[in-house]
């Protein structure tokens, strides 16, 4: 929001020591960051006013023209494509090395082999408007090389205000509104607003007036002002109302339409002007389901019972509070106008401006909750103003006033020790009246150490209801800055420690500092579309009502998708990838977090997983066993059993061959399987990738509930180690056959395999297993001979039971 | 006997001393001195000797053993360091390529932040992603009114209560879990809440839908603003270094009353200006306030006797600012070559 620094010294007197960038840091520090400071003379620098003395055809363009135009000091060569330049004109010629409101540049240069030293400027080159059609022609009081700037008597200074951190406060998105501010900021009077409309009116008596309004919906138009102005004169706006309009950024059009916006950016009150002539009278209702209006902006709008409209009766005139209708549109020749200040519902006109995509000045204002009794005070204003470009203009109604808003008396009380308990120092009794005084607060009593406080009603809307509001107030004008800090005094506790997040951070960095995988955050959402390809059910996944887009509509229920995407993403850039992930996924079942403290209704099922790719390299589905058995075994214990076992449902998207479940003695934690070729196929993946994902919360449960670790003494007598092979059927699990090794007697403190044979030498069905089985007793040397005895048993009982066969090295 | 093995010896020394390489070395070992080797076949002997001789003869071999196995050493000493001798070493050549893993840059600033507050007696809490509307905003003090609210800006669920009103978000800020935890552990109070939020926007180089945050929050009888203040001041000074400065402003937040942003010298700049704080020597980074009373009464924690101070930093900037990182996109990417920088 741009807002003009001479238009606040209307209001506020501010010491002339005091330089426009201070103004500036004081709001900031404050009211509301000014994020910008433009000084329009400086806009203009290197713009002057030159008078074109030809205009020839450009040898190589048809439609581009060359102009000899003087500056006064000088006569230039200046290309220029305008369809409207003519001898004689007083144009503005940026010179070169002038910098444009716009942004651009101006160099010299050379446009289709000819030599240009400047530009003929249009009114968007300037900041002045939207038009490139033509060349701006100054009026005849331009002065042959005067700067623009003095020419359009642009002596302004224009403050960039941050709108958007004022959503609490409507009064600040006006001029009167900040120069409020300032003048609590710099302690300076502020001119009473009323001062400004003290010509005195005659309204129609209630007798006498035709103007009908009626306001069926009283809730949506708490309050509706109107006046019927005739004898009036549509004209092009006088110079100082167009210099502020285009200070604030705002397009001059003609002096009815213009003083409306004049009045807004000034009060904040929006106005809006009927063709008296097109109204009949003025009906507020909610709009019928698929009634249409077409907006100022020639567009067709298609509303909904929720939707206000402003009527005659019968046809929309104008959607409330957001934009007039074309039908009745001030036009050359209008001579009567009503005038319309209303007060509509914030949270309908947002709905409404929502819905429509159409957000205006004064949808801006409206949807902040704006005062009420700003209706007759912005009316008022209006018609003094007007009567400067209208004179002859005579009000044909009564000021009729709809005021349905409801009536609040709004006091708070300020308890003084409460207020500097809460800042945490004393704030002066004086400094705390005097701030709260500039601001427009009344104080009714000011006994003892409590004051009695009334909110002016421009704060009263939604911003300032308790003393905690109040107390913001005292504090951002005492000044933040002021503040002494002072670190607070609590009692040493200790606080409870969050074991779910160590062992994120555990786990993170086993994955990333010891197995070389990267960490990968990916999105919460998936689409239809990865899921199919991925060959994954997704009826039961929870849809979001607004996704962003069609490769983001539901909710993830497992990390294989994402880390899919990673392999993709990256398969082209490295040989051998590895990726894990820690995030959340969503279950379309009830989980056990509350809703909300008053109902039993639960939130939908959320746990983390942990989620692992490995993808190009050999024996990637062994690699990540390992890499899960290690990360496991380090965060339980080295004695932790980490099987894999056949899966009894293969997702989807997993080769049947190679999947397994993931179990931690008898608990399944997780699944982990090579990617199929359909679904690689389908994602784009080029390399072979085994993807794992274990349920986090419940590998939490069991590291929660194993056992400390102990340490034990290691065995002092010697081990022996025996090496067997054995020749079985192919289908026999090595898990099957490592259970019976290792059970079969307490002497036998371990197992490792070796070697893992089928092929020339071996039936095909049959595969060979070859382990090295470690002896050890606790207690003593073990003997050759005990050792063979157990060896020989041990071999009998395995021929016996998997019709296995020992194999010769 | 005797003679046997000072010919033992003899030959041994005579065959070591024209040993040239390794692989004849090892020949001889196998044959002398290993344990099928001569010398052991001779010693394997002693036990037909009558125990005198056997004494004699076997202190004897003894010594020899000792001696040819001391010569052998020498030797293979010698012919280790000659081979090292002869060939060139370029020392200057690299070391094993060994794949590297790299953590998410948000995850270190997280940890990091972690720690700081630990340090100071703060709990580190979490809460669901998806979350319901009473925790997201009207708990905090928005309304259903609020614009916040509007469909824009939050990631619904498509699912309506018994109003017909879509009653599950994706949460926009960790500050649900100001409630929650105000819920389960009352006051005093001192948490940090760390997570994934999510806010229905397109991306660009400087807009996520789905980003991190930390808020903190500290409830206690007495607390007030210039605590909060204080609490910030160090905070950044953690962060950014010791001489680092803190500027706060007023702004709004629906939970917070008052409520103020904070800006940090630039650490780049020291606060002399640069392309990073757009030259005003300052960087905005939190936002914070004093706990609204409406929000305490929602985590049934009374107003009267308890205040307490709130403020959240977004992680995602701060680990921009940190590593220089220009495109909020990369975090969620996925892109190895800007993951292996970290």
């Amino acid at each position: 929001m741009y807002i003009s620094l001479n238009w606040l010294k209307d209001f506020v007197k501010i010491p002339t020591k005091i330089k426009p960038e201070e103004i500036a840091a004081g709001l900031t520090s404050h009211t509301v960051e000014v994020e910008g400071l433009v000084k329009q003379e400086e806009q203009y620098k290197q713009v002057v006013v030159g008078q074109v003395l030809e205009v020839n055809k450009h040898p190589n363009a048809d439609r581009l023209r060359v102009t000899l135009v003087d500056v006064k000091k000088k006569k230039l060569t200046i290309v220029c494509g305008a369809p409207n330049v003519a001898v004689g004109q007083f144009v503005p010629v940026a010179l070169v090395g002038a910098n444009l409101p716009n942004g651009l540049e101006i160099k010299e240069s050379e446009i289709r082999g000819v030599k240009s030293e400047g530009m003929i400027c249009a009114e968007d080159e300037l900041g002045l408007g939207k038009n490139h059609e033509g060349i701006i022609v100054l009026k005849e009081n331009a002065k042959l090389g005067q700067l623009f700037a003095d020419y359009l008597k642009a002596n302004d200074i224009i403050l960039e205000v941050d709108n958007k951190s004022l959503s609490n406060r409507p009064d600040l998105l006006s001029h009167y509104g900040l120069a409020r501010e300032l003048s609590a900021i710099f302690d300076s009077p502020l001119k009473p607003y009323e001062k400004f409309f003290n010509t005195k009116f005659t309204f129609l008596s209630a007798k006498e007036n035709k103007l009908e309004i009626k306001v069926e919906d009283k809730k949506l138009c708490p309050r509706y002002t109107a006046v019927q102005i005739d004898n009036i004169k549509v004209l092009e706006s006088p110079a100082w109302l167009k210099e502020r309009l285009i200070a604030v950024g705002q397009r001059p059009i003609n002096n009815i339409v213009d003083l409306t916006n004049y009045v807004m950016w000034e009060c904040g009150q929006p106005l809006h002007a009927f063709d008296a002539a097109q109204v009949r009278k003025i009906v507020v209702r909610r709009a019928t389901k698929g009634e249409v209006i077409e907006t100022l902006d020639e567009k067709e709008r298609i509303l909904i019972e929720s939707d206000l409209l402003i009527t005659d009766g019968k046809k929309p005139l104008a959607l409330a509070g957001i934009m007039g209708g074309r039908n009745s549109e001030i036009n050359l020749a209008t001579a009567s106008l009503v005038l319309e200040s209303a007060n509509f519902l914030a949270t309908s006109i947002r709905q409404t401006a929502q819905r429509l995509g159409l957000r205006t000045e004064a949808s801006l204002r409206f949807e902040k909750s704006l005062d009420p009794n700003l209706t007759p005070l912005a009316v008022k204003r209006f018609l003094a103003l007007l009567k400067e470009t209208c004179p002859d203009l005579k009000i044909a109604s009564a000021l009729v006033d709809l005021n349905h808003a409801p009536d609040k008396k709004n006091e708070i009380n300020l308890d003084l020790s409460w207020l500097n308990n809460k800042i945490g120092q004393a704030i002066p009794r004086e400094q705390v009246v005097n701030s709260l005084k500039k601001l427009g607060f009344t104080i009714i009593s000011d006994a003892n150490e409590e004051l009695k406080i009334a909110i002016p009603s421009w704060r009263a809307t939604k911003d300032i209801s308790t003393r905690e509001d109040l107390a913001e107030e005292v504090l951002r004008l005492f000044g933040y800055d002021n503040i002494v800090s002072q670190l607070p005094v609590a009692t040493l506790n200790l606080p409870e420690l969050n074991k779910e997040r160590l062992l994120e951070r555990k786990i993170k960095n086993i994955l990333s500092l010891k197995y070389a995988l990267n960490e990968a955050y990916n999105y919460s959402f998936v689409g239809a579309d990865q899921l199919k390809k991925l060959n994954i059910e997704f009826f039961n996944y929870l849809p979001l009502a607004n996704p962003l887009s069609d490769l983001q509509t539901l909710l993830r229920q497992s990390l294989i998708p994402g880390l899919v995407s990673n392999v993709k993403t990256n398969q082209a850039k490295v040989d051998n990838l590895g990726f894990f992930e820690l995030g959340s996924v969503f279950f379309n079942a009830p989980g056990n977090i509350r809703k909300d403290a008053t109902t039993e209704d639960m939130l939908p099922y959320q746990e983390k997983h942990l989620g692992l790719v490995l993808a190009g390299g050999a024996d990637l589905f062994g690699r990540l066993k390992g890499i899960i058995n290690n990360l496991l075994q380090m965060l339980m214990s080295r004695a932790t059993e980490v099987t894999f076992l056949p899966l009894e449902i293969i997702p989807g998207w997993a080769d049947k061959r190679m999947a397994a479940q993931i179990m931690v003695g008898s608990k399944e934690i997780g699944t982990i399987a090579l990617l199929d070729t359909v679904s690689a196929n389908n994602s784009n993946i080029k390399k072979p990738s085994v993807l794992a994902e274990i349920n986090f919360n419940v590998l939490m449960g069991l590291i929660l509930a194993s056992p400390s670790r102990l340490a034990h003494e290691a065995s002092k007598y010697p081990s022996v180690i025996r090496d067997l092979a054995f020749v079985l059927d192919a289908k026999i699990l090595y898990n099957d056959l490592k259970k019976e090794l290792v059970e079969f007697n307490p002497l036998i403190k371990g197992i490792e395999i070796f070697d893992v044979y089928s092929g020339d030498k071996l039936p095909s069905d049959k595969k060979s297993l070859a382990f090295h089985v470690t002896f050890q007793s606790d207690d003593r040397t073990l003997t050759t001979g005990e050792v063979d005895k157990i060896q020989t048993d041990l071999v009998a009982q395995i021929v016996n039971k998997f019709e296995a066969q020992l194999r010769d090295f | 006997m005797k003679n046997k093995l000072e010919k033992l010896r003899a030959d041994f020394l005579q065959e070591l001393g024209q040993v040239k390489n390794s692989e004849y070395l090892r020949e001889l070992e196998l044959k002398y001195l290993s344990r099928k080797g001569e010398l052991s076949l001779i010693m394997g002997e002693l036990k037909d000797l009558s125990v005198d001789l056997r004494r004699e003869v076997g202190e004897l071999a003894n010594k020899i053993k000792v001696e040819l196995q001391t010569r052998f050493e020498e030797v293979s000493r010698q012919l280790a360091e000659g081979s090292i001798k002869k060939e060139l070493i370029d020392v200057t050549l690299p070391g094993e390529t060994l794949a590297d893993g790299h953590l998410s840059p948000i995850t270190l600033v997280q940890n990091e932040l972690e720690d700081l507050f630990n340090s100071l007696g703060f709990m580190i809490l979490d809460g669901p992603e998806l979350e319901s509307d009473y925790y997201n905003f009207t708990a905090l003090n928005m309304p259903p009114t609020h614009p916040a609210r509007d469909m824009q800006d939050t990631f619904y669920l498509d699912h309506k209560n018994k109003e017909g009103q879509y009653d599950l978000v994706m949460r926009t800020q960790t500050s649900p879990v100001q409630i929650r935890s105000m819920q389960k552990y009352g006051a005093p109070l001192k948490a940090i809440i760390p997570g994934r939020c999510f806010r229905c926007e397109a991306t660009d180089a400087r807009h996520e839908h789905t980003f991190y945050q930390v808020e903190g929050i500290m409830i206690d009888k007495n607390i007030n603003f210039s605590h909060l203040k204080s609490l910030l001041e160090i905070v950044g000074q953690r962060l950014f270094g010791a001489g680092t400065k803190l500027r706060m402003r007023p702004k709004f937040f629906p939970f917070v009353e008052p409520g103020n942003n904070g800006e940090y010298t630039c650490f780049l700049c020291q606060g002399k200006g640069c392309r990073v704080c757009k030259y005003t020597g300052w960087l905005e980074i939190v936002g914070a306030g004093l706990i609204h009373p409406d929000v305490l009464r929602a985590g049934g924690i009374d107003p009267e006797v308890y205040s307490g101070l709130a403020f959240g930093f977004g992680l995602n900037r701060l680990a921009m600012l940190k590593y220089n990182i220009s495109d909020v996109r990369l975090f969620n990417s996925g892109d190895l070559k800007f993951l292996e920088q970290f």
